[in-house]
């Protein structure tokens, strides 16, 4: 006996050894969001082993029905068997559409599944909108990032797209109103492979970025490494965290774990403040809503200042050093009135 | 040991600030801008190298672009590829990354047999970062993402490291295989003068559509499931209030309106 | 006429100018205070095919040209002039060796040169005067197995960093009793002097050689005995000017660079200085001193490499890009108003490498009566 799926809009909710990965909580909530519009249903997509006790967790977040495949070979994160999975469930219940978060396996899995499905996929999007008739529009920060490009996928279903986490925000848990559906899954051990033999967690390097009231990011136009002290200096005067865009991750000034955007983490701080960042849209993405947003550049027409309520146009090496000492100079008086 | 490694040619990202969005076309006018290998390519390229020095064989550079993509290969050749194959054909134009990777697999099918297929992550112009493990499902091979490094053993599976979130796993898998690799698996090496005038003699392939067993229709804009509906402008806040003056006065203008909002 | 570089010479400046852009900029600030050349880069720059850019494959080099030599200087220029211009150096003493050495010559020296095992010298200059090759005193009498050589040398590029020196000495009467030299460093009686203290190009290591009773063996004869009057011209004009000129072109980029920048950078009345007039005027005259010298260079570059005779191209080359590239360093100063003159910023390094181009190599009058002679020749009979 198959059940029947009534959900068009399904979400992969990524976990990892009982781990969830939020993204796909916050796609449940965006996607009961536009699901609504066309009085469509929700699904959750759980993939993996044992997995009785996050099943009860995705009901909470309200969605229609929660896709179960529970299998000993899904234990383990291995692409074809996910991938096997999810494309019987899609081939059987047709849904119009599949978000994925953009994380390390949803950015892994979601191509894969989709060019078996023979279907699009819009990568790392930054909003999603639905059209009346059904259409999944994708926001993509475009080339150069001087573009947001709307992704549609008109011949093919499911619309498929990942998105960043981070985007859209955390949905508050309620009561459990779906049901549980098992996805049957017919898997043989030659299915996976690859082996896992070990999964290595590393410290991550507190950057403290995510959860920053103040943050200072630097780019491309700090110059140097020695320069990129500067950004640091300034940083350590506000009690700010570090933020980079692409490039001075990839010179090595900062680390991969600073990046700030499409590719990086998503920051939502009182205060931005942007130095020798020219303003790319792929920067852009991963600043949520700062109350004031500041830039530095050298470059007048920085489409960065576009962007934000206050700009400084000149020499880094000149004015971020001031702004250091004229923010320090500040601080000492209030911390001397304080001890008064 | 066949190695490919696909490789795309994008305009120098030193030279982006040239880019300009052409608001009739919608398209991006690149005039005047050098093209240079995807730097993440770079490394992909960097790591076959290292393969077949381990393991011996031959490492085959593949391309889909326009023809004036020639001398952003002919620097693959110069980086130590064996030999190169440029996919161009007006009826490419237009794909999206299903088309993209359908075509590749079929010119790597046309190649024959290899053992290693490898990529960059993602590219910096588009940045979606799935034509790898498209084109590992079109081949019908596995495939991992976000590789870091590459153990490549004669007589045993290999040892493949992949980044995820907070760390990395390490698997076991046989080639044949499509790795897409990170900036950090390696240092790429630098150029040399006598690899520039080696890779004049080697050989730089051109193939057209006919060149490849093109039998499913996902080619070309007309074969790519995803569309672009339109083209936005980012939203703008509009232009931000300048601070005037010498450096100093800016710096103290900043730091009283940040000390006035309690900022510091 | 085809002033499209091929891609071969796209690729060589390409790969030249991410090896500068990635090696020299850490080095630079110890260069500039120790006034010594980063000798660590010459495996790496011997393995990349720099340092035996002109000189045979069988002897470990490449076997290009001038043309991408220039090139290829040019690319370490723009980003630490004072690296070209030990090279440039070091590739004249590969030119003489690889031009008028035998066989068994070139197969002991050039390869070590080629590899980066050691740096090349060529030593002409002596305190009297360097242009008046005629008046050197330098002798070189041979005594049994062994020519002794007796003198000093002074200004000499790479003097503490080389090992194998072409030196030129007398050996008989006038212009036609000058012979050349292979020098090791060890041989009895060869001595390195004093260092200079240069104003600019700090990081090319400059100073004296000194030989009292230095043992040469004979075989080390260059050429035969009364052709080091020729050998050395040959050398300057062939290499030596090339280099400099290509030392130059370096400096007239990282001018033009940094001239831009700051004049985008830089705001005055609310607006860009790079909108003023007056700024743009001293853009475009140092746009035009850069082009100008680009299209003398490789000119010169592509005559050498078809064996096309070009002395005075050569020589007009190398003064107008070394002087173009001292007054444009002095107007990107003048952009950069009191900054120009600030440690902090490059244009007046710039500025102090520009001035040292000048005399090396042939000075900027020695390069004019040249020219004339040209004029004359070419003007003079109706």
């Amino acid at each position: 006996m198959i059940d029947h799926v009534d959900s068009k809009v399904w979400v992969f909710v990524e976990q990892r050894h009982g781990h969830v990965a939020e993204v796909g909580l916050e796609l449940v909530g965006k996607a009961l969001e536009l699901a609504g519009l066309l009085e469509w249903k929700v699904a959750a997509v759980l993939v993996g082993h044992q997995l009785g006790e996050i099943t009860e967790r995705v009901l909470s977040y309200g969605v229609d029905e929660v896709l179960v495949a529970d299998d000993p070979l899904l234990a383990e994160y291995c692409n074809e068997p996910y991938v096997k999975a999810i494309e019987g469930a899609v081939r059987l219940w047709q849904p119009e559409a599949l978000l994925l978060g953009a994380t390390a396996m949803g950015t892994d899995l979601a191509p894969r599944l989709a060019a078996r499905l023979r279907t699009g996929l819009s990568a790392h999007c930054i909003d999603l909108k639905i059209t009346p008739d059904g259409q999944l529009l994708s926001a993509v920060p475009g080339w150069g990032g001087s573009v947001l490009a709307q992704i549609s996928c008109p011949r093919t279903k499911p619309q498929c797209a990942t998105v960043m986490p981070g985007v859209f925000a955390m949905p508050e848990p309620g009561d459990n109103r779906g049901r549980v559906i098992p996805i049957e899954v017919h898997l043989q051990p030659e299915d996976v492979t690859y082996r896992v033999v070990e999964v290595k967690r590393e410290e991550a390097p507190k950057s403290g970025l995510q959860t920053a009231e103040i943050v200072v990011a630097g780019g491309w136009g700090v110059g140097t490494k020695a320069d990129w002290g500067l950004v640091e200096d300034l940083a350590a005067a506000l009690n700010a965290a570090v933020g980079a865009t692409r490039p001075p991750v990839d010179e090595g000034w900062a680390h991969e774990k600073q990046m700030i955007g499409q590719s990086g983490i998503t920051v939502r701080p009182k205060l931005y403040i942007g130095v020798g960042i020219s303003g790319h849209m792929h920067h852009l993405v991963g600043i949520k809503k700062p109350e004031l947003m500041v830039a530095i550049n050298s470059d007048p027409n920085a489409a960065i200042f576009d962007h934000c309520d206050i700009g400084i146009v000149g020499d880094l090496k000149e004015v971020v050093p001031g702004l250091t000492r004229a923010i320090r100079e500040h601080s000492e008086a209030v911390s001397k009135k304080t001890e008064r | 040991m066949r190695i490919i490694v696909c490789l795309k040619p994008v305009p120098d990202p030193k030279h982006w600030n040239k880019l300009k969005l052409d608001p009739q076309t919608r398209t991006l006018v690149r005039t005047g801008i050098p093209g240079t290998i995807n730097p993440l390519d770079r490394n992909a390229l960097e790591e076959a190298l290292r393969v077949r020095e381990a393991l011996g064989g031959e490492v085959i550079v593949l391309s889909m672009a326009p023809p004036d993509a020639q001398p952003v290969l002919k620097e693959a050749l110069a980086r130590g590829a064996d030999r190169a194959v440029l996919l161009s054909d007006r009826v490419f134009a237009g794909s999206d990354t299903l088309a993209t990777a359908y075509v590749l697999s079929e010119a790597i099918r046309t190649l024959g047999d290899f053992d290693l297929v490898l990529c960059g992550d993602e590219t910096i112009d588009g940045g979606t970062a799935q034509v790898s493990a498209q084109l590992a499902e079109f081949l019908g091979v596995p495939n991992l993402m976000h590789v870091s490094s590459v153990d490549a053993r004669p007589d045993a599976p290999w040892l493949v490291r992949s980044q995820i979130e907070h760390g990395c796993m390490v698997v076991e898998v046989k080639p044949p295989m499509v790795l897409s690799v990170v900036k950090a698996i390696n240092e790429p090496r630098y150029v040399t003068l006598m690899n520039i005038l080696q890779a004049e003699g080697k050989e730089l392939a051109i193939w057209s559509a006919q060149d490849v067993n093109l039998s499913e229709p996902w080619v070309g804009l007309a074969g790519s499931p995803t569309q672009m509906a339109d083209l936005l402008t980012p939203e703008r806040k509009g232009r931000a209030e300048m601070l005037p003056g010498s450096p100093a006065n800016q710096a103290r203008a900043l730091a009283d309106r940040l000390h006035r909002l309690g900022f510091c | 006429m085809d002033f499209k570089f091929s891609d071969r010479e796209e690729l060589l400046r390409k790969t030249a100018r991410d090896y500068a852009e990635k090696e020299l900029p850490p080095r630079m600030e110890a260069m500039e205070e120790t006034g010594e050349f980063p000798v660590e880069l010459l495996p790496s720059m011997g393995a990349m095919g720099i340092l035996g850019v002109i000189t045979a494959p069988q002897y470990g080099g490449i076997g290009m040209g001038q043309l991408a030599r220039i090139i290829v200087l040019e690319e370490l220029g723009r980003v630490c002039p004072a690296i070209p211009m030990a090279l440039q150096v070091h590739h004249m003493c590969t030119y003489a060796i690889g031009t008028w050495g035998n066989d068994e010559q070139k197969a002991k020296y050039l390869p070590r040169l080629a590899k980066g095992e050691t740096m090349g010298v060529v030593a002409v200059t002596e305190p009297s005067g360097g242009s008046d090759v005629a008046g050197l005193q330098t002798t070189a009498k041979l005594e049994g197995d062994n020519y002794i050589l007796n003198g000093r040398k002074c200004f000499i590029t790479n003097s503490h960093t080389g090992d194998i020196w072409v030196v030129i000495a007398r050996t008989g009467e006038g212009g036609k009793g000058l012979s050349a030299f292979i020098v090791e460093k060890d041989y009895p009686g060869a001595k390195t002097g004093r260092k200079e203290n240069k104003v600019g190009l700090r990081g090319a290591n400059t100073g004296e050689l000194a030989f009292t009773n230095c043992e040469v063996p004979k075989e080390n004869l260059l050429g035969q005995e009364g052709m080091g009057m020729s050998i050395a011209i040959r050398d300057i004009v062939e290499c030596g000017r090339p280099g400099m000129t290509a030392v130059a072109l370096g400096i007239l980029n990282a001018v033009c660079e940094q001239a831009v920048k700051f004049a985008n950078e830089r705001s005055l009345y609310g607006k860009s200085i790079s909108k003023l007039q007056a700024i743009q005027w001293y853009l475009a005259e140092i746009y035009s001193d850069l082009e100008i010298s680009r299209l003398l260079a490789y000119r010169v570059g592509w005559m050498l490499d078809e064996k096309i005779d070009c002395a005075a191209e050569s020589a007009l080359a190398k003064q107008y890009a070394c002087e173009a590239a001292a007054r444009s360093a002095r107007k990107a100063i003048e952009i950069h108003g009191s900054y120009g003159i600030m440690k902090e910023y490059p244009v007046q390094r710039l500025l102090r490498d520009a001035l040292v181009t000048i005399p090396a190599g042939g000075t900027a009058e020695i390069s004019k009566l040249v020219l004339a002679r040209q004029a004359l020749a070419v003007f003079g009979q109706g």
